[in-house]
């Protein structure tokens, strides 16, 4: 078993509520419980090792995914129900209740955070973390503390073994 | 009754007594008069525009991404506002962030102004009060201060009216972040863009005063290249580098050098926008540049390191804060010359420049603080000789050599604290892997897309001056990076804007892509290559400025050619500007003014609001800052947003920590008045943001090209661009967008080449009615084409009211 609440040294931001490090099995459970989950990836998905087991998430707990930047050229030829938004407009919509979704069915109750630039996502989330209710989960390689749960930093070998082991258990 | 004018003049009965007037009361005032008709707001307050930008926050609403929970400002605190909780004065979250971008905003707005007030000051008392504003063949030459302020200087001393304005607004402005004043967000961000407004105005001033009295190039297409990059400069020769943004003290050194036949004997390099300044010096007519430009700020620690320069000479903004410790360990004396950086440096202007020599030379004293220009000019080229043969027989230099390399790339024991350190969370570690087996070609990537901040030499446990080994390793690519930039042109002329106006109304000419600001790119320079020469080929007009202006110029196309050598200069679609430094950014802005006022005839004195609403709905511009990071890029941006112009930034834009977003789904904010009658018309979501971020080149594409659309566009430039929107969508994210059809109001809107394709998705997917035998489309736009709309966001201005 991958121990991914570890390394949860941060540097880009800092505040008094951070993100409780989570482990894979408890992130797969609150992936597969969720009524509502959102799946956003971004460019680092272009790595076909994080692509694959992306693509495994959205498809064993058919999660809806939000591609933003350009990740979404990845999703084009797959079985995944992919859209693309921008991040930031994203993080703007998903605190506005008159916002039905990218499909048009109403709000998220999760949103799960994949393959970003670490500075850039984090910057995201604390606006979601500060300004909403939703609650966060990010398996990404980095310790991103304004998630409301988070990996902590992982190498990018023991995060392929942490995402695999979340499929696992979804 | 004669009249007293600003001067200097003689009395006749009285020898040897000249009196000189420097400003007479209510002269101004009188001026503003005299310039014809005078719109409603000359030299507004704070709450001069709040209507205005009320509009706009409306419509484009912050958002927020705080960098801290909590808010330290007094000793009140501190307070923890996570979740948009109150702190002990009573200031939200949502309030404190607003009042932290406008405290970002004003602190750029006086890096501009402070360096303009120093500038101008400066160049009053080399050339008088009276010497004649002259930018290049407009009359239109201080557009932004005549729409702002309401008057136009004629000379370099009535600029100072500008200035005083400036920095009176600025005081009231830093005075509201102090506790306990202002307590809603949205008068924070009210705020925000009149401080932006004033630092549109600050740069103005300050570039206009150094075109006109420095010999600058004056709107000239054909102004000279510059040579770029750290691989250009000639190590052999001793090395004078400049580094900051104010050209006030280098002026004196470059006439030293002229007079003293030193020119071709000493290399003088630039870093940051001193570097794009002494590059216009004396450019005027062609004549060959004095300089060539090291590169940005992101180059100065790597610059440095290097050893080559012989002596450094620091003015302000935007210069590291240890260059004198990294320069002392290099044995490279620094001067400084400007109050705003003096590093604890003894000041030494009362010294005489052989003394001041003795010191330096001798390593007394690693630097001196030097605000007498002239003894600059003797001291700095003199300095160098003799430091230059020192520095040489000694060798110095921070590079590792080949077995240091080696024992240095071992050391590494993969902990990953360098990474985690860096900005941009660059792969150290396995570049130390490859190059400790041999292979720099990790490393040599990785160069181009570090900033060098040397953030991850302060975390590294086995104390690895990573940057050095950076540096050493990528020695290959260093010495090929080299290339050129066309000087700074300034301004965009009236007879340009006279040409090319009607195109950029009507949409014909797809847009003007301004890529501006910092060297903060999240893949490396190589970026503002892809994206420039992308958008150029589309004809779309680029201007370029600043650290951005000078990274184009490293990179080339299969036959060695920059894009400054393939593109010419005008004002026309498919053309590539440098309009020259940071505070020539003005001139970008200033041109969708030209536009309102040459073009459409709009008056431009005092009449803020319906310049920026004519901007806002009619000039096609996006201000793209790939790069930002300084507090000034802030304060550009905001600048732009009051003015209409919307900004994306790089994703390190987000720390910006504000956003202003449209919500496309959001109809109602989507509608203007039709200033024929007053009625409300809908229109598609344009420009959708005023200032967002994008994640990667192939995001931001077309994320440009949509945001050039605007709702006067006529068939044939709806056409063009929505064409180009779709292409370059396809092309980058391998998709049609989903909400192209949002921008289509008749079938003459549909690119040529798809438009079948496009009929049959706008009936199958969106229930549109679509006449087959004509091909026209009967029902389902939300807005209709009317090629007489005059779209405006102010009641006011409607013909009812």
């Amino acid at each position: 078993m991958v121990d991914t609440t570890k390394n949860l040294k941060m540097y880009t931001t800092h505040g008094t509520k951070s993100a409780k490090p989570v482990q894979p099995n408890i992130a797969a459970k609150l992936i597969s419980k969720a009524k509502r989950p959102l799946l956003v990836v971004a460019s680092d998905v272009l790595d076909e090792e994080i692509l694959k087991r992306a693509i495994s998430i959205a498809k064993k707990s058919k999660v809806p995914v939000a591609a933003t930047g350009n990740a979404i050229k990845r999703f084009v030829n797959e079985d995944v129900n992919a859209k693309y938004i921008n991040i930031h407009s994203l993080g703007a919509y998903l605190g506005d209740t008159k916002w039905t979704g990218l499909d048009g069915e109403g709000h998220y109750d999760l949103i799960i955070v994949l393959a970003h630039k670490k500075y850039y996502i984090n910057q995201v989330l604390s606006g979601l973390k500060n300004f909403t209710d939703l609650k966060t989960l990010s398996i990404d390689k980095h310790y991103l503390q304004n998630a409301t749960m988070s990996f902590g930093n992982l190498s990018a070998e023991l995060h392929l073994e942490a995402l695999d082991e979340l499929i696992e258990n979804l | 009754m004669s009249e007293i004018n600003t001067g200097s003049f003689s009395i006749e009965e009285l020898e040897n007594v000249q009196i000189t007037i420097g400003s007479i009361v209510g002269a101004i005032e009188k001026k503003m008069e005299a310039e014809g008709e005078m719109g409603p707001t000359p030299k507004p307050g704070i709450i001069g525009l709040r209507e205005w930008d009320y509009k706009l926050l409306n419509r484009y609403e912050p958002v927020y991404t705080p960098m801290c929970d909590q808010c330290c400002y007094c000793t009140f605190g501190t307070c923890d506002l996570t979740g948009n909780k109150e702190g002990a004065c009573g200031i939200n979250m949502e309030a404190h962030q607003a009042r932290e971008f406008l405290l970002r905003v004003i602190t750029g707005a006086a890096a501009h102004s402070a360096h303009g007030r120093h500038l101008l000051h400066h160049l009053i008392e080399t050339h008088g009060p009276d010497y004649p504003i002259d930018v290049g063949p407009s009359n239109l030459k201080t557009p932004i201060i005549q729409t702002v302020l309401g008057y136009q200087p004629k000379t370099i001393g009535e600029l100072d009216t500008a200035i005083e304005y400036v920095e009176e607004q600025l005081t009231q402005l830093l005075a509201t972040i102090h506790m306990g004043q202002e307590g809603a967000a949205i008068d924070f961000e009210s705020k925000a863009m009149h401080g932006g407004m004033l630092d549109l105005v600050g740069m103005e001033l300050s570039d206009v005063a150094q075109i006109s009295c420095l010999e600058m190039p004056k709107s000239d297409q054909e102004a000279p290249f510059v040579e770029v990059g750290m691989g250009c400069i000639d190590s052999t020769k001793p090395v004078l580098l400049c580094i900051g943004h104010n050209i006030a003290a280098v002026t004196h050194i470059i006439d030293y050098m002229d007079e003293h036949g030193l020119t071709d004997k000493i290399e003088l390099a630039g870093l940051c926008c001193t570097a794009h300044d002494i590059s216009r010096y004396k450019a005027a007519d062609g004549k060959k540049t004095k300089a060539k430009i090291v590169g940005p700020l992101a180059k100065e620690l790597k610059f440095i390191r290097s050893g080559i320069p012989d002596i450094i000479v620091v003015d302000e903004q935007c210069v590291r804060a240890d260059v004198l410790k990294e320069a002392r360990k290099l044995s490279i004396p620094v001067i400084a010359t400007n109050e705003k950086i003096m590093y604890g440096l003894p000041e030494r202007s009362g010294d005489s420049v052989d003394d001041i020599i003795s010191d330096l030379v001798s390593e007394k004293e690693p630097g001196v603080l030097l605000l007498d220009y002239d003894k600059v000019g003797e001291l700095a080229p003199r300095l160098v000789l003799e430091m230059s043969v020192i520095r040489k027989e000694r060798g110095i230099t921070a590079i590792p050599t080949d077995e240091e390399f080696k024992e240095l790339t071992d050391r590494c024991i993969h902990c990953l604290a360098c990474e985690l350190a860096c900005p941009t969370n660059l792969s150290i570690s396995d570049a130390m892997t490859a190059a400790s087996e041999g292979d720099l070609s990790p490393f040599e990537t990785l160069h181009d897309n570090c900033v060098g901040c040397g953030r991850c030499e302060q975390e590294c446990p086995k104390d690895i001056p990573v940057v050095n080994v950076i540096e050493k390793a990528a020695q290959r690519v260093i010495r090929e990076e080299k290339g050129l930039v066309r000087v700074g042109r300034g301004q965009i002329s009236d007879p340009e804007i006279r040409e090319e106006g009607v195109n950029l109304v009507l949409g014909t000419t797809p847009g003007v892509i301004a890529m501006v600001g910092c060297s903060n790119y999240p893949g490396g320079t190589k970026d503002l290559y892809t994206i420039a020469d992308e958008m150029l080929k589309r004809n779309y007009i680029v201007l370029m400025s600043g650290c951005t202006a000078m990274d184009l110029g490293l990179h080339k196309d299969d036959e060695g050619k920059t894009l400054y050598e393939q593109y010419p200069a005008r004002f026309v679609k498919g053309n590539l500007i440098n309009v020259g430094s940071c505070v020539s950014n003005a001139h970008i802005a200033a041109t969708t003014i030209k536009v309102a006022a040459i073009f459409a005839q709009r008056n431009v004195n005092g009449n803020f609001e319906e310049i920026a609403d004519y901007v806002l709905n009619r000039v096609g511009a996006v201000g793209l800052a790939w790069g930002a990071y300084s507090q000034k890029a802030a304060s550009i941006g905001t600048g732009c947003n009051r003015l209409g112009i919307p900004v994306i930034v790089g994703p390190h834009g987000s720390k910006y920590r504000r956003a202003l977003i449209g919500k496309p789904y959001d109809t109602e904010k989507w509608s203007v008045y039709d200033a024929r009658n007053g009625e409300k018309m809908p229109i598609a979501p344009m420009p959708e943001f005023l200032l967002t971020t994008a994640d990667s080149v192939e995001e931001v594409m077309p994320m440009m090209a949509k945001n050039c659309m605007r709702p006067t566009d006529n068939n044939m430039g709806r056409m063009i661009k929505l064409t180009h929107y779709i292409e370059l969508s396809q092309k980058y994210l391998g998709i049609i967008p989903d909400d192209w059809h949002t921008f289509v109001r008749s079938e003459t809107d549909l690119p040529l080449a798809k438009r079948e394709d496009l009929l049959k998705i706008l009936e199958t997917e969106h229930g549109w009615e679509i006449d087959w035998k004509k091909k026209k489309i009967l029902s389902g736009p939300s807005m209709k084409m009317d090629v007489s709309a005059q779209p405006t966001n102010v009641k006011r201005l409607c013909k009812e009211a």
